[in-house]
């Protein structure tokens, strides 16, 4: 799973039909700490479907792949075409200073 | 899945048969540095080939999802249990209207 930072949101109306309801969210992917314990940004940006009302600025753990869909309840993941999707919202981080 | 620029389109004669008839574009991905307005769109990362059965035109904003979601998004008419079987790893999955980028601050304690 990759953490990142909600930015902003994505529309498109013309979508594959697989693709579902849930929001588009743009996430920029956050390094390793540094020095200073904080974390930066790579930037890279995902697009990950979000289902559990994730808002900018709020820190996120994406989940890719298989892994992406099963964030869905059943019946409907099997349905839900996604490789990236908002899993849970963060609320700290500690990482061990080396 | 990320967000790209169509910059172009591309094409070949020798391909698996069942590719055939499947147009592949050319995107860039977006830096974060381009969202935040400082940069002009689609330079920082490399170009990425994907199929298109949306009809993404170039310089239209699209999201791009990777793997076995780009093999399904290419199936409208897949049965459900049937795997998808074209040999791709990247397609488009919707044509942007819009985006929004409300902070690029991108510091976490």
């Amino acid at each position: 799973m990759m953490l990142g930072r909600v930015i902003g949101e994505v529309w498109g109306s013309q979508r594959s039909r697989q693709l579902g309801p849930q929001k588009m969210l743009l996430i920029a992917a956050l390094g390793p700490p540094d020095g200073d314990g904080r974390r930066r940004c790579t930037g890279r940006v995902v697009v990950a479907l979000d289902d559990i009302g994730a808002r900018a600025g709020e820190l996120v753990t994406v989940a890719w792949g298989s892994g992406a869909r099963s964030v869905f309840q059943a019946p409907e993941n099997r349905d839900v075409l996604a490789d990236a999707a908002v899993a849970r919202i963060v609320d700290g981080t500690s990482a061990g200073r080396e | 899945m990320f967000l790209a620029r169509v910059v172009g389109t591309v094409w070949s004669t020798v391909k698996w048969e069942s590719l055939e008839g499947l147009k592949l574009l050319l995107v860039r991905p977006y830096h974060l540095d381009e969202l935040s307005g400082g940069l002009a769109a689609g330079t920082l990362h490399d170009g990425v080939v994907v199929a298109d059965i949306l009809g993404a035109g170039v310089g239209e904003d699209v999201v791009v999802a990777y793997g076995h979601s780009a093999r399904v998004g290419i199936e409208p008419e897949l049965k459900p249990g049937v795997p998808p079987s074209r040999p791709i790893d990247a397609a488009v999955v919707a044509i942007v209207d819009r985006f929004r980028v409300e902070t690029t601050s991108g510091e976490a304690s």
